[in-house]
């Protein structure tokens, strides 16, 4: 046990990435405000790149790496994207709750 | 291998869109009120121009999965939906109280979201030509987020209300959501096979030699299951169909029009690239399940939801939901025979986004065009002065005694989703049947002709309207000349398109579908890799026929 | 490119003129001369076509209709075209013919509300006609032949507002449709036997079996003989023959140059242009061309009857063309398709001519059609009263009019195949054929003299022509000048409308002698069916040195040449038909009034179509109606409750799914995530079994 610590292998690191995107699943599904939704989906992101860097080192190639550089870029166009519509919505309602937003349904 | 060079030369059209998007976005900030007025010519213009280069270009022989016909039909087509759409949505812009601000006694470019409505259009649309142009997974993922981002912003910007900021946010959340997942497929897949380029995933995949299918591995069979889940919510399919009404309902009604079909277009287009990683003639029977299941619950949650709609863009919605699943199941029906377009169920879908797209952008264009006058009830549906834009069914009664022009489309486009022969998405749904049959998927086309039947209840509600109606309260009015720019002639083409491309030239137009899935002969300096993948395709061809054969289609047709 | 504007100019005329009326209504007085001219149009390049086809054939395609499979498999039917001297005399009729008459009708029908409405669907018929006899598959035929009953269907139904037209319209397409269904199974079975519709290929096809079946080797299989039954069952219900037969008298409900077009000249003649056209395949099934013969023949004799003691004015010329065409399916009966297709043309002029002045009369008495009311007309409606006079000398046969040549043909012809071939069957239709044209002279003449001659009487009928009413309104001249006593007495009509029909009376008079002699269509049409009867087992005419007129044979009944003898004996008959009904219903009109009480019962029979309507009331109508009430109270009580249930389904279903899209995004989020759960556990399951 120990020892399978000490030499962390790649089911680690995938466990690792899985955890971090369920994470970001069960946050997305249960918070409300909707800046930490939006870090949810970040979280969920980062859960496929750890996935994917560690894919990269155990093919030993670097294609999975390349992937986590646009991966990233393209985590940071959504974060401007999504703080632009949050203070968009906060202007109106002045509330980050997204359950207040709902008055499209059925 | 090719080389950069040669890469850069198959995307002559993106690269033409791209710099079109730019002009667009420089002339709408432009301090002459002219040249801004010629922001949505330009749009136009572009998407002309990369039409004839992708005509020119022409088809990849080259391509890693033999797709190469299919890549240059998707960007023909997303092009000629692209340029119906854009009589729709031109006008957009300019209608809003923002850009009245903006272009007012001194023009204020940091209002003005002119240039950056048709820039976004434009970046949409080539992220749709980049995704049927995908030949590598990072590409995929990057060009589905260039066809996804822009939308967001252009449901947001583009009208004066709140539900449309509601509608963005919940298309970009739920957006980022589903895109994580099909990354994490992605993931699996590159874990799967240490490769992120399709021509060495396919060759890595086993194909077993018993059943003639693929053999996956677990770990890629997760990650195409996990990138076909994440896809789904760009076409709009269960389980992740859940935001398409209220988005749809949200945006301006152009902007539903691009909705329902621009996203749809590059999610099939994507849906194609991924399943035919493990070939689309010999997908192993879990996926087939996968998309069965999808298909039959797309179609059914989408037509009984469509059901009990009063509003017409919920109704369009959810019909756009019930029409991927039809089209789902045209994914599973395998190649069919080569040279015959009944039995190719992709050629079919990719058909039959053709009859739909029309048939949609007829229906919204329609919609557009008209306001009604309300009460203003304060809940944000009307604006100050009650006008509505956002139609019940009430609202369409009797158009056709009002405006005979609107009136036939709307009548075009019901009659051609519902599928009634000769429109178009008769042909559509005739081919995607035979292609499922084909396959020998008889309990699934038993379920496509009872969800055809439900659909009919709520489209000929509305074509039964529009002739029959009689409104108990005020009847939606066509809007002025002035506020409704070209959406009439846009809808007028869309309903000529489809009613004509089923039967007119219609046959060329399947032929068109058939032959993108056709392999390109080879240039004779062909790789032993090509070679390889050709073999590949031979033998992959065998169980389709042996299927075919089975399913006694063959036999129907009599032999002189 | 000329062959594919014959159809699409008078199409594009028809989408014109509807387009116009949706959005400029007030252009809609150009109709009539858009229609017109469209088929004028037609017309000159009908001419322009024929020259170039000269005995030959020309083959064109527009585009690609229906394309499907490859290879073996491959199904394909264009919209192209087949034109040879059958097609070109066809096309002369219809678009010739058509012009005179639409050109007739644009004074005709001026005033009516729904004049427009009328030019669209007759520049339709004539786009469905013309296709019809241009197509070069039986698909595109089928859509032609489809087309003309549509444009029959409206065209009867155009007073729309009157019930009885509305009756008739249904009549007519419901006995068609029965027709239809022969011709379509005919078609499947086709297609099935030879594997394509391409019409030269099937003649083709069947030619070489009649050779093979000559030669001795080679056997008609059951699908052969089966064929030309299905599809003379479409010939004869488009064609309006026995027992098919019924819709065409109430068809004159319509306006009249719809059935001077539609029902005379035109699209009643597709079924022997059918037979015509496919005479190989009737030839390959021994009794296929004898049923046609009798079934002509019969229905000759029939309705010459009814229409001898019809008292309807358009009655009596309903009943003469169902007889008329009888003849011509007598002649392609008797392998007589120069006979069959020359009385085709004559008739089409002088059939045309006598409704359209049959409608001048009904015009000016204000649409009275009894003609028992109607007396010496002739000095209120002098050219009318003669132009019909020039019609009735052909269609009863005088000698040296149309009728004469073309009628005497069939019958010289039958009498001779009937004399090659010893057939006692062929002996009687001839016989019948006879008789016929004796009654034809009589009944012809009996109506012309009631109606123009003896003593001046009218009653107006019911109907006001709205030219009528608005007086002075327009200014043709013409019209104007009679206005002045219109409302009171018939007027004779203004030469815009007379002008047509005054080439129609020369066409009736002229057309025989002229055609006659220099054998132009005769020739050409021999010529363009003539590889027909180069190997038919059964035809004497192969053997024949082809030198002779039109490669005539000459056959000798009672020592006399068939031909010569039959034209003698009708010649004698029509005489006497004309001069009989002269002394009866003109010299002595108390003679007829004592036969008709004598013969009250009988007449009555008669006149009542020997209940040939009530007996089909009973034997098929009724039956169907007790099956459809049967039916329905099924389809009440059962069906619909269970599609009740199962349209409440939807409902219930989506109502049911319907909370789950609450609007919040995490319960959106939610659903997604378990969906994708459920979906991955499905693969999962999939994956163990």
């Amino acid at each position: 046990m120990l020892l399978a610590l000490s030499s962390p292998m790649l089911s680690h690191y995938l466990l690792t990435g899985a955890v971090l995107f369920v994470l970001g699943l069960v946050g997305f599904i249960s918070r409300r405000n909707m800046i930490q939704m939006f870090l949810c989906t970040e979280m969920m992101f980062q859960g496929v790149v750890v996935t994917l860097v560690a894919f990269s080192a155990f093919h030993g190639n670097v294609t999975g790496q390349t992937f986590v550089i646009f991966v990233l870029t393209i985590a940071a166009a959504e974060a401007a994207l999504a703080l632009g519509l949050v203070v968009l919505l906060f202007r109106h309602r002045r509330t980050l709750d997204a359950s207040a937003w709902s008055a499209l349904n059925g | 291998m090719p080389t950069i060079a040669d890469k850069l030369a198959g995307l002559w059209p993106e690269i033409v869109m791209l710099l079109g998007a730019v002009a667009c976005l420089a002339a709408g900030l432009s301090a002459s009120a002219r040249t801004r007025r010629l922001t949505p010519w330009i749009a136009g213009g572009t998407m002309a121009l990369a039409w004839i280069f992708a005509l020119w270009t022409g088809i990849d022989a080259d391509h890693p999965l033999g797709l190469g016909g299919v890549v240059t039909y998707v960007k023909c087509l997303v092009l000629v939906l692209g340029l119906v759409l854009l009589l729709v949505c031109a006008g957009v812009p300019e209608g809003l109280k923002q850009t009245a601000a903006a272009e007012g006694a001194r023009f204020d470019p940091g209002l003005s979201v002119r240039g950056e409505f048709y820039f976004f259009f434009l970046l949409s649309i080539t992220g749709v030509m980049l995704t049927a142009g995908a030949t590598d997974l990072v590409w995929l993922f990057l060009a589905l987020e260039l066809t996804s981002l822009p939308t967001y912003v252009m449901i947001a910007m583009t009208r004066d209300r709140t539900v449309a900021h509601e509608s963005a946010v919940k298309y970009f959340f739920l957006g980022a959501l589903s895109a994580a997942m099909f990354l994490y497929g992605f993931a699996l897949i590159y874990g799967a096979t240490g490769f992120t380029e399709f021509g060495p995933i396919r060759d890595a995949v086993a194909v077993s030699s018993e059943t003639g299918l693929s053999d996956p591995s677990p770990l890629m069979l997760m990650g195409i299951v996990l990138s076909v889940l994440g896809l789904c919510f760009k076409v709009a399919a269960v389980p992740m169909h859940v935001y398409t009404a209220d988005v749809y309902q949200g945006a301006a009604t152009p902007v539903t029009a691009f909705l329902a079909v621009v996203p749809k277009v590059a999610g099939f287009a994507a849906l194609i690239m991924v399943l035919h990683l493990l070939g689309l003639d010999r997908l192993p029977e879990p996926v087939l399940y996968l998309l069965g299941a999808i298909g039959v619950l797309t179609m059914t949650v989408g037509n009984v939801l469509a059901f009990v709609q009063t509003n017409l863009k919920r109704v369009m919605a959810y019909s756009s939901v019930a029409n991927s699943g039809y089209m789902m199941l045209g994914l599973m029906a395998g190649l069919g025979v080569p040279g015959n377009a009944l039995g190719n169920g992709p050629a079919a879908v990719l058909f039959f986004l053709l009859a739909y797209g029309f048939g949609s952008i007829g229906a919204f264009a329609v919609i557009a065009a008209l306001a009604a006058q309300r009460s203003p009830d304060g809940a944000d549906h009307t604006d100050a002065t009650g006008v509505a834009d956002d139609l019940e069914y009430d609202d369409l009664a009797g158009l056709w005694w009002r405006s005979p022009v609107l009136g036939g489309v709307m009548l075009v486009s019901m009659l051609t989703l519902v599928g009634m022969p000769p429109l178009s998405g008769f042909m559509g749904k005739f081919f995607l049947i035979g292609g499922v049959l084909n396959a020998g998927f008889y309990g699934l086309v038993i379920v496509l002709v009872i969800n055809s039947a439900i659909s009919a209840g709520y489209y000929l509600r509305i074509a039964m309207l529009t002739f029959f109606g009689e409104s108990s309260s005020a009847p939606a009015v066509i809007l002025p000349e002035g506020r409704r720019g070209p959406r009439v002639v846009g809808a007028v083409i869309a309903g000529i398109a489809g009613l004509l491309i089923g039967g007119l030239p219609g046959n060329s137009v399947v032929r068109n579908a058939r032959e993108a899935f056709e392999p390109v002969p080879a240039p004779a300096s062909a790789e032993p890799e090509t070679v390889q993948a050709a073999a590949d395709e031979s033998t992959a061809s065998a169980p389709a026929v042996a299927r075919s054969q089975a399913a006694g289609l063959a036999d129907a047709v009599p032999t002189p | 490119m000329t062959p594919t504007l014959i159809p699409w100019i008078p199409a594009l005329a028809a989408a014109t003129i509807g387009l116009i009326s949706l959005f400029r209504s007030e252009w809609n007085r150009f109709a009539g001369a858009l229609c017109a001219g469209a088929i004028g149009l037609s017309f000159v390049l009908t001419l322009w076509l024929s020259s170039s086809v000269g005995s030959g054939v020309v083959e064109s395609g527009f585009y690609d209709w229906i394309s499907f499979g490859s290879g073996d498999n491959a199904f394909h039917a264009g919209f192209s075209w087949f034109i040879d001297p059958l097609t070109v005399v066809m096309l002369l009729v219809i678009t010739g013919i058509g012009g005179l008459i639409a050109v007739y009708a644009h004074g005709y029908m001026k005033g009516d509300p729904g004049y427009w409405r009328f030019f669209a669907y007759v520049a339709l018929f004539i786009f469905a006609m013309t296709t019809l006899v241009m197509a070069d598959n039986l698909l595109l035929l089928f859509l032609g032949w489809e087309g003309v009953g549509l444009c029959s269907y409206l065209l009867i139904g155009y007073y729309y507002e009157k019930p009885k037209a509305v009756a008739a319209a249904k009549k007519a397409f419901i006995v068609n449709r029965v027709g239809d269904f022969g011709f379509l199974l005919g078609i499947f079975l086709c297609y099935q036997h030879y594997g394509t519709l391409q019409i030269s290929t099937m003649l083709e096809g069947a030619r070489e079996t009649l050779a093979a079946v000559a030669h001795g080797h080679g056997a008609v299989t059951a699908t052969d003989v089966w064929i030309p039954f299905l599809l003379m069952v479409g010939a004869f219900g488009k064609s309006a023959q026995l027992p098919l037969y019924m819709w065409l008298p109430d068809a004159m409900a319509g306006p009249t140059p719809v059935s001077a077009l539609v029902h005379a000249a035109t699209m009643v003649t597709a079924g022997v242009y059918l037979i015509a056209r496919c005479l190989p395949l009737f030839e390959l099934s021994p009794y296929a061309l004898p049923t046609v013969a009798t079934v002509g023949a019969v229905t000759a004799l029939f309705a010459a009857t009814i229409a001898l003691v019809s008292n309807d004015l358009k009655g009596v010329f309903a009943y003469s063309t169902v007889s008329q065409l009888g003849y011509m399916f007598l002649g392609v009966g008797c392998l007589s398709t120069d006979g069959a297709v020359f009385h085709l043309v004559t008739h089409a002029f002088f059939k045309a001519l006598l409704f359209l002045t049959a409608g001048s009369v009904m015009h000016a008495l204000a649409g009275q059609l009894n003609i028992q009311t109607m007396g010496g007309l002739r000095h209120k409606m002098p050219v009318t009263c003669w132009l019909m006079f020039a019609g009735c000398l052909a269609l009863a046969g005088v000698p040296l009019t149309a009728g004469f040549f073309s009628k005497d043909l069939i019958l010289g012809d039958a009498l001779a195949y009937a004399v090659d071939h010893g057939s006692v069957l062929f002996f009687a239709l001839t016989f019948l054929g006879v008789v016929t044209a004796f009654l034809t002279a009589f009944y012809t003449f009996r109506l012309w003299f009631t109606v123009f001659m003896g003593e001046e009487k009218f009653e107006m009928g019911d109907e006001h022509h709205a030219a009528d009413d608005h007086a002075g309104d327009h200014a043709d001249e013409a019209d104007a000048a009679h206005d002045d006593h219109a409302h009171d007495a018939p007027h004779e009509m203004p030469w815009s409308m007379n002008g047509p029909l005054v080439v129609l009376a020369a066409g009736a008079l002229l057309a025989g002698l002229v055609l006659h002699f220099t054998g132009g269509i005769e020739h050409a049409v021999q010529h363009s069916t003539a590889a027909v009867f180069v190997d038919a087992a059964h035809s004497q005419h192969a053997g024949d040195p082809a030198g002779d007129h039109g490669g005539e044979h000459h056959a000798y009944f009672l020592g006399v040449d068939a031909h010569v003898f039959m034209q003698v004996l009708s010649s004698i008959l029509a005489v006497a038909g004309v001069v009989l009904a002269a002394f009866v219903f003109w010299m002595k009109r108390e003679i007829a009034d004592k036969a008709a009480a004598r013969f009250d019962k009988l007449i009555r029979f008669a006149r009542h179509e020997y209940c040939i309507n009530e007996i089909c009331d009973a034997a098929v109508v009724l039956p169907l109606r007790r099956l459809g009430a049967l039916f329905y109270a099924v389809d009440r009580l059962i069906i619909n409750s269970v599609m009740d249930l199962m349209g409440g389904l939807p409902r219930w279903l989506g109502m049911g799914v319907r909370p789950a899209q609450n609007g919040r995004i995490q319960s959106y989020g939610l659903t997604m995530v378990l969906g994708v759960a459920l979906l991955a556990v499905l693969v999962l399951v999939a994956t163990g079994g």
